[in-house]
């Protein structure tokens, strides 16, 4: 059995919040993971607190929580992030980024 | 009809203490207001028909609590229909009308008179402030002493002129008449020339103490005659922490003004009582709590020193520039701890930054079952209420 | 939503509003009597009163979990006094006080009790709708709730719907100023509204006119610039006095229009303002400095002047000039200082051209006084024009009977100019005042807040 790194996806209809698990391959995506070990919000968030100028080059920006101890050791161990979070995991200078052949 | 009589009775609880008129000039109504409620059904629209409009033969369309309400509004209620620039027009000053040279009361209410309408900012003091805070760069607190103006205000009308100057550089559309009409008729606070103008009538109490839940209740608390039972102990009693050491008194004794700016300027290192959740800060006295502290020490140079009042003054700008750097240094080291905990990453590719927060996945947030409520993401095994009735389902803030 | 927020004369309730009827209502309100009530009676008609203008659009559930019986509170402190001492004084001897502190000072201490039951509906104020209600933007707190679902307020810059949503302290929110005329303005009368259909009317006409017509005009139009030109030097000098002209004929028909619309005082002013005008224009056609000089003060009034004022103000106060001082010798020293510094010396010239006996009809009537009203009349008539495609009556002037509830409590701080407010803290009370507006007096407040402590 595989374990992986994957998303679970949380919150209501049209408004998605995912948790990043730690989870048997096989499992469901709603069932009880290993570890949840960070969230990881898609919905764009505008920034606040800023005078006109800033707020015009301003970029919006996605929040992510993430235990990096964790997610180390998830790796050393051998779990496989998913696409998705291989991504989060590269821009968090955790992994090397995927070759596109891989995808 | 002597049903809809019945009805009207029955349902109409407020009507007794509702009376027509006060004053004396409409006597002949009020006594008919008076009358019981019979008085009041259609029936009686006839007598109102008779009067206004002796020769018609079509039943009224007025009530004659209409006709009531008319003929006050064309007597009484005259003065009240438009109002004198630069007066009040309530209803409460009406009985006041008949004595010239008093001036009319400012509650709106009558039966209210706890309620007052207190003065507004005038235009002039709104742009004044703005100039002091944005042109002479002169701090809040600054401003807020010397024009007797709460803080919380200044940076307020700081904000509101800053988009009024915005909307007039963009061409919109502005209210002005309105606003010319609504400060004729409410009290306003004139912009002084002189900076004693303001310091004998300022806006609004700038140095207002919250009552502390703490301080609700009643304690009873002996006390031996020989001690001296100040604000502090007080605090202290009422938030149940143990009395202070004889030497750290003496210490605080001989120095109040470091004491206070101990607390104000580096609120982390106040006493706290109580275990886990149910810690709590040791109530202050209310030297530290007021939004101004600097001027109690400052007050209490002034008594100390009654003749040195230019070293005095020069004391409070240094005071007040210590409380101000104290300030700022506090909130940049608070942002500097916030960008520290927080990963920024804006990849080439996306249109997006990525923001990381760290968290901590371990036993003491995850608990023995895995279901702690510190720990990160969405907790399993647990029901979501935020559908239920009594929950908030609208937004609960909206950020600048 | 339905609108149950009547104000029956029959069954009179008072609501969050300014209609005629709720100042009727307001000014025949007493205290319930409680002689032969039990106290279950008492504190309901209380609630049922006070209810029915506190949050009446509130379903009673909603509001009795916003209830809350802690009431937020501050006591003004005095610097001075907390320096003086520090408090142990209240507590020596036998725990009664020293001596010095006078009973005369206890006893006005005591007399100013802090209103608190009058703060019940207190939590009912942080609602986006009331909030609006009492910064004066809207006549009722039904009207704000309509602003608000039909988009017209933003909270901190963004849209918001929720008619319920509850301030934070620090949020700025702000109407669209039209609305806010509209709401706090007097109505249109049946003229004004014929007026304006008329107006709509024909600007329909003539835009489907004007969109057939563009390209034949635009040849004619061009040969027609040239003599527009050369007119416009004579045009200029006449442009101030039709200025005027166009005012005094607004400032008529107002006076015409509606007689007991307006206030005393306002009359007053127009007429003022009228008589000024009249004797400008009856002397600027001996006098062209007045003119002259009214043009450069009130140059902003009209967009033609602005245009062309500071290219040829030179040459042709020059011209004039020189015509003036062959008229009349004694005029020409008033009129070159007038012109080197047309806006400082407005005023002195005015008086000059008044005091000279040779050259009006009517003298020394333009005193300082009138010229203010006049100046003051026209800066009016240009931030209020009138204009029949609004909704509200125009020149706009506030609704009957506004300024009896005009009130602006001190939690808001309100920039009218832009139509929008700081919500900066929660209401309090404090030592003899609270800060939450309610009609009513202390007995039915205290009523009120002991049916809401649940405990009947």
């Amino acid at each position: 059995m595989v374990v992986r790194i994957r998303l679970a996806r949380f919150g209501n209809k049209h408004s998605p919040i995912y948790n990043v698990v730690v989870a048997q391959a096989r499992s469901a995506r709603d069932s009880k993971p290993l570890e949840v070990i960070g969230t990881f919000n898609t919905v764009p968030q505008k920034p606040t607190n800023l005078s006109d100028e800033e707020a015009r080059r301003a970029r919006a920006f996605k929040e992510v929580s993430l235990d990096r101890s964790r997610a180390k050791y998830w790796l050393g161990v051998g779990a496989q992030p998913s696409g998705s979070v291989w991504k989060l995991l590269n821009l968090a200078g955790l992994v090397e980024p995927k070759e596109k052949s891989q995808n | 009809m002597p049903p809809r009589i019945q009805n009207q009775l029955a349902s109409n609880s407020l009507l007794p203490f509702l009376s027509s008129t006060s004053t004396p000039s409409t006597s002949s109504s009020a006594s008919l207001s008076k009358l019981p409620i019979s008085q009041y059904s259609p029936s009686s629209s006839c007598s109102s028909r008779r009067s206004s409009r002796p020769f018609s033969s079509t039943a009224s369309t007025q009530t004659k609590l209409r006709n009531e309400m008319f003929t006050w509004l064309k007597k009484e209620g005259e003065a009240l229909k438009n109002h004198t620039p630069g007066s009040t027009n309530y209803l409460s000053a009406l009985r006041f009308r008949g004595e010239e040279g008093q001036r009319p009361p400012s509650w709106p209410f009558p039966l209210n008179p706890s309620f007052v309408s207190e003065p507004v900012l005038s235009e002039e003091l709104r742009n004044d402030i703005y100039e002091r805070v944005v042109v002479k760069k002169k701090s809040v607190r600054a401003v807020s002493v010397e024009l007797g103006v709460d803080m919380r205000r200044v940076g307020a009308v700081v904000r509101l002129v800053e988009l009024e100057k915005r909307m007039k550089q963009q061409g919109k559309s502005m209210a002005l008449p309105y606003a010319r009409a609504i400060h004729e008729m409410i009290p306003t606070t004139p912009l002084h020339d002189d900076a004693r103008g303001h310091r004998f009538k300022p806006h609004e109490a700038i140095n207002d103490l919250p009552v502390h839940r703490l301080t609700e209740t009643q304690i009873f608390y002996p006390v031996s005659e020989s001690r001296q039972f100040n604000r502090v102990d007080a605090g202290r009693v009422f938030s149940a922490a143990p009395a202070q050491e004889h030497t750290q008194v003496a210490r605080n004794a001989s120095d109040p003004a470091a004491a206070v700016s101990r607390v104000t300027q580096q609120p982390s290192t106040i006493e706290t009582v109580g275990k886990g959740a149910d810690e709590t800060q040791v109530l202050q006295a209310a030297d530290m709590r007021i939004p101004h502290p600097h001027l109690v020490a400052h007050q209490r140079h002034r008594l100390e020193k009654p003749n040195e009042a230019r070293e005095a003054q020069d004391l409070y700008k240094k005071r007040l520039k210590v409380e101000e750097t104290a300030e700022k240094e506090r909130k940049r080291i608070s942002k500097e701890r916030a960008e520290q905990k927080l990963l920024k990453v804006q990849p080439e590719a996306s249109r997006f930054e990525f923001r990381f927060k760290d968290v901590e996945v371990s036993r003491e947030t995850v608990g023995k079952d895995g279901r702690g409520s510190k720990a990160p993401g969405h907790r399993y095994g647990v029901p979501s209420y935020d559908r239920k009735k009594g929950q908030v389902k609208i937004p609960t803030r909206v950020e600048v | 939503m339905r609108n149950r927020a009547t104000t029956p004369l029959s069954k009179p309730k008072l609501r969050q509003s300014w209609s005629k009827y709720n100042l009727f209502n307001l000014q025949r309100l007493r205290n319930p009597p409680t002689i032969a009530k039990t106290f279950f009676q008492q504190k309901w008609t209380a609630k049922s009163m006070a209810r029915a203008y506190h949050g009446e659009q509130v379903r009673e559930s909603q509001w009795a979990r916003m209830f809350s019986r802690r009431i937020r509170s501050v006591v003004p402190m005095n610097p001075v006094k907390l320096a003086e001492d520090d408090g142990s004084a209240m507590s020596a001897g036998r725990g009664s006080g020293l001596e010095n502190v006078t009973y005369a000072e206890q006893g006005r201490a005591n007399s100013r009790l802090t209103p608190f039951t009058q703060m019940t509906f207190a939590p009912l104020e942080r609602r986006l709708d009331v909030a609006i209600f009492r910064a004066m933007f809207a006549s009722s707190a039904r009207q704000a709730r309509q602003f608000v679902v039909h988009g017209a307020v933003t909270v901190n810059g963004k849209k918001m719907r929720y008619p319920g949503y509850l301030l934070n302290p620090g949020d700025l929110f702000q109407v669209e100023p039209e609305r806010v005329m509209f709401a706090t303005g007097a109505p249109k009368d049946k003229f004004e509204r014929r007026e304006g259909r008329v107006a709509r009317r024909k600007a329909s006409e003539t835009t489907a006119e004007a969109e057939a017509a563009e390209e034949g005009a635009v040849a004619a139009e061009e040969t027609k610039e040239s003599e527009v030109e050369g007119k416009e030097a004579e045009q200029e000098a006449e442009n101030p006095r039709e200025a005027l002209k166009t005012l005094l004929a607004q400032a008529k028909s107002i006076m015409a229009g509606n007689k007991d619309a307006m206030s005393a005082k306002r009359k007053q002013e127009l007429r003022g303002f009228q008589k000024a005008v009249k004797r400008v224009l009856s002397r600027s056609e001996s006098s062209t400095v007045l003119t002259d000089s009214l043009e450069s003060q009130f140059s902003e009034l009209t967009l033609l002047l602005k245009a062309k004022r500071t290219e040829k103000k030179n040459d042709k106060g020059s011209k004039k000039e020189q015509k003036q001082s062959a008229a009349q010798t004694s005029e020409s020293s008033s009129a070159t200082a007038s012109e080197s510094q047309p806006g400082e010396k407005l005023t002195e010239a005015f008086r000059q051209a008044a005091e000279n006996p040779e050259e009006e009809v009517d003298t020394s009537e333009l005193t300082d006084d009138e010229f203010d009203v006049l100046k003051r009349a026209l800066v009016q008539m240009r931030d209020n024009p009138i204009d029949s495609s609004k909704p509200y009556a125009t020149p706009w002037r506030p609704r009957d009977y506004m300024s009896a509830f005009a009130l602006i409590p001190r939690y808001l701080e309100v920039n009218q100019n832009i139509c929008a407010a700081v919500y900066l803290r929660h209401p309090v009370a404090r030592p003899g005042f609270s800060e939450v507006p309610t009609p009513f007096g202390e007995s039915v407040g205290t009523s009120a807040f002991a049916w809401y402590l649940k405990r009947r």
